[in-house]
């Protein structure tokens, strides 16, 4: 009896308390298990952001932020007045746009291809096998990269002697440096891409298939009007998401390519920043570069993101 | 039973008899020992008050790939009574871990650093310890070189010690049996090293009937690769030349232009590497090594790994050294580091009294005994080294000499000229004339005035405005663009910022007179 009362009681204590209240105490089971993720974010992606405010001042490590003298816009206009700001712009938005248009379609197109694969341990060995360049680094890529493309006895350019072409400067010259940018990244990386469209495939109905067949499709019908439309969302998602990254085009990669020849186009914003700043400790200046970065990304995520809900997909919120 | 006791009882008046014998042995001893300090030597400690070991916090360059072996530290640490906490950083994130401690304030005590210009705002803001007026306190600091600390120095006050470093090391290493077969004297003018890069190309050198060889193997370096040197025989200036008694850069000289024409004719002509923008070291290495080029300028001292190397591959190749070139008309000079390698200061964040430092400062004085630099540097004698001749062979295995002793050699404070006893390196004929023409450059040197001068431009946009002249050098070389184009990269180089280097060098320069 007394039980019951207790129970009667704190349910009228319950009910008097605001819902989102009650909400979160009848669910704190689930809500602690978002903390550890929850904090994460906070700790090591919102804290650090306040950081931001070192563009805005010159910041020497040992007067600290709260000491250091305030100077509001002079880096952010240094930036804009810079010789290289035109051309850091439309390097970083050209080498994303290449990224985009060359790489990002690959992982789907050999996802697709690995699905109609049958004998599955052939699926799995070729599987294996474009996965391990995405564990090699960039200095590995790019050195074995220079083995080949060098003038001076390259495996290519010898090629291309003995089959009575002239030698091609691959690795000093402003043309070759894109299209070896996104070679390289389509080699080291698309195996790997591969993995979330493979998981997105694994989930189709069979039935679907089975239905198709029965109706007179071929396989490349099947493709084409069951498994690319059931990946679809997953596509734009990581469209989003890739573009979210926009201007991380990888500093170790680019800065590895770059030389003195082919500067004009391979200079990107990350490079810059670690010549032009960090190398002569300028921390204030290289944060308003990294900022004015990141605001550029931030407005193409938000209009990717509208525009693929205008075209009717989910986006990423 | 008794006996048993017998033999305990004696036991026991054994040990205390051994007992007293000792303390009094000892106490005999001590007596005039502790005196003797007290009386002797006012700066040192007593003995019976033996003092608690020093606490020093260092950060060092680590230049092996293993984690060193402490045995050596803590000889170290008993020979100075400290207690050492070394934190090794590999040298390629070695200036990254500086800032990042910088920023958090957790710099150690001993902080060491390759280039001080990082530093320079930082200490003229006072944030280490001025050690200049104390240095003279101690017998072995005080003989670290005037000339070089003064290159160390930030507006004229002395903030660090150095690690020597001889002055120019710069010279030529080419395939003597190349050059013996051809008939081709050491070069001694700018023609004759042309002609023996041409030579080297054109004549099939090693003799396989096949042109497969250069003359040149160069790096993406325009300092320490050939460029630097090779102008330095034209007589360019070493970074900033003396004009009419102004300060002018070295790319604006007629001189550097003179040697970016010999750059061009050499690359044009296929005399050297093709790609030697983008070549790294190790590359450049391998050209010289597998028989593919026959001549390197750079750092004398790199013979000792080459020879080896090619002996191996090809048992007929032959490396010999060479130093005094000069452009017709020019007389031989050779390009001078400040003297010094690398510097460790001393940070008021972690060195919080004067006495602390004044402890630490006696550390490195300690650290420059002849005693304590061998070990440094050549480790124990009898397991790593010996001496012949008054001079120190290796006799410890590579692998091992690496692990347990070349890492303490960043630790080192001062060199071969300034610590008495300091053991040289026995070397084989070669590797030894090398050394005989870095001492022979110590004639010939052309110093950088500008060392410890400052310009506020500079310490802001210098690095990356070099980077438009070494872009437009490089591409001058390779002919992408011609004499006019270079100008304009001059050009932009004074308008975005180097005219303003300039003028505050020059100021500094006057203010300095």
């Amino acid at each position: 009896m007394r039980d019951t009362a207790a129970l009667s009681e704190m349910v009228v204590k319950e009910k008097q308390r605001p819902e989102l209240r009650r909400r979160f105490i009848k669910n704190r089971a689930l809500y602690m298990m978002i903390l550890p993720g929850f904090l994460f974010f906070v700790i090591f992606k919102y804290i650090p952001m306040g950081g931001l405010v070192i563009a805005f001042q010159d910041y020497q490590p040992y007067n600290g932020i709260w000491n250091s003298p305030w100077v509001g816009w002079k880096h952010f206009e240094r930036l804009f007045a810079d010789q290289m700001f035109v051309t850091i712009l439309r390097n970083t938005l050209l080498l994303f746009f290449l990224n985009l248009l060359f790489y990002f379609p690959v992982p789907i197109i050999l996802a697709l291809m690995l699905n109609e694969v049958r004998i599955n341990i052939f699926k799995r060995v070729v599987q294996t096998v474009v996965y391990i360049p995405h564990f090699m680094s960039w200095v590995i890529i790019v050195s074995i990269s220079f083995v080949m493309l060098s003038m001076d006895r390259g495996i290519i350019n010898e090629l291309f002697v003995m089959m009575g072409f002239e030698k091609v400067n691959f690795l000093m010259s402003t043309e070759w440096f894109r299209p070896m940018y996104v070679l390289q990244i389509i080699w080291r990386e698309a195996g790997w891409g591969t993995i979330i469209y493979l998981a997105a495939m694994a989930a189709i109905d069979p039935g679907l298939y089975e239905a198709a067949r029965i109706d007179g499709a071929s396989r490349l019908r099947q493709i084409w009007h069951i498994t690319l439309p059931s990946i679809r969302s997953v596509i734009v998602v990581l469209l989003i998401l890739k573009i979210g990254d926009v201007l991380e085009l990888g500093f170790e990669h680019i800065y590895l390519l770059l030389n003195s020849m082919n500067r004009e186009v391979a200079e990107i914003f990350d490079t810059y920043v670690f010549t032009a700043g960090l190398r002569q400790g300028q921390f204030s200046y290289s944060t308003a570069v990294g900022f004015f970065k990141s605001i550029v990304g931030l407005i193409l995520v938000i209009s990717a993101n509208w525009l693929s809900k205008k075209a009717g997909e989910e986006g990423i919120y | 039973m008794p006996k048993k006791k017998v033999s305990t009882v004696l036991a026991v008046v054994t040990a205390v008899a051994v007992m007293a014998g000792c303390s009094g042995n000892a106490g005999n001893q001590v007596t005039p020992t502790a005196s003797q300090n007290t009386a002797g030597d006012a700066t040192k400690a007593p003995e019976d008050t033996k003092k608690e070991p020093l606490k020093i916090t260092m950060m060092a360059n680590l230049q092996t790939t293993d984690v060193p072996d402490p045995t050596i530290e803590k000889m170290i640490e008993e020979a100075t009574n400290t207690e050492l906490d070394i934190q090794w950083v590999p040298t390629d994130s070695y200036e990254e871990k500086i800032n990042a401690s910088f920023a958090t304030n957790t710099l150690p005590k001993a902080t060491y650093v390759g280039n001080l210009n990082l530093l320079r705002d930082a200490i003229r803001n006072d944030q280490f310890w001025e050690i200049g007026p104390m240095l003279q306190d101690y017998p072995n600091l005080s003989k670290l070189s005037p000339d070089v600390l003064k290159n160390t120095s930030v507006d004229g006050k002395i903030y660090a010690l150095y690690q020597e470093r001889p002055l120019s090391r710069q010279g030529i290493i080419y395939r003597k049996d190349w050059a013996d077969k051809l008939g081709i004297e050491a070069p001694t003018t700018t023609d004759e090293f042309f002609t023996m890069l041409e030579r080297f190309t054109k004549e099939d050198p090693d003799g396989n009937n096949k042109n497969d060889t250069i003359g040149l193997a160069d790096r993406n370096d325009l300092i320490y690769g050939a460029f630097k040197t090779v102008a330095s025989w034209f007589g360019t200036p070493n970074n900033w030349g003396v004009r009419d008694g102004k300060l002018v850069p070295e790319f604006m000289t007629p001189e550097y232009m003179d040697t970016m024409n010999l750059f061009k004719r050499l690359h044009s002509a296929g005399y050297m590497n093709q790609d030697f923008p983008v070549t790294v070291k190790a590359d450049q290495h391998n050209l010289i090594i597998s028989g593919k080029a026959g001549v390197y300028v750079g750092s004398l001292g790199d013979v000792n790994a080459l020879q080896p190397k090619i002996a191996e591959l090809n048992p007929s190749g032959l490396l010999d050294v060479q130093n005094r070139v000069a452009a017709p008309g020019k007389e031989y000079g050779v390009w001078a580091i400040p003297g010094y390698g690398a510097v460790v200061l001393f940070p008021k964040s972690a060195v919080k009294t004067e006495e602390e430092l004044r402890g630490i400062l006696g550390f490195y004085d300690q650290m420059m005994s002849a005693e304590m630099a061998n070990l440094t540097r050549w480790g124990i004698e009898g397991t790593h080294y010996t001496v012949e001749d008054g001079m120190a062979v290796d006799i410890s295995e590579r692998a091992t000499f690496e692990r347990e002793v070349k890492p303490y050699l960043s630790m080192q404070i001062g060199g071969i000229s300034t610590i008495e006893g300091f053991l040289d390196l026995k070397r084989e004929p070669l590797p030894a004339k090398a050394e005989e023409l870095i001492k022979d450059n110590d004639n010939y040197l052309i110093h950088d005035p500008a060392v410890a001068l400052d310009s506020a431009a500079f310490n802001q946009d210098g690095a990356r405005l070099q980077e438009l002249i070494k872009d437009a050098t490089y591409n001058y070389m390779l002919g992408n663009i011609d004499e006019a184009g270079f100008q304009a990269a001059v050009d932009q180089w004074l308008k975005q910022g180097g005219q303003k280097i300039i003028d505050e060098f020059n100021a500094s320069y006057a203010a300095a007179q």
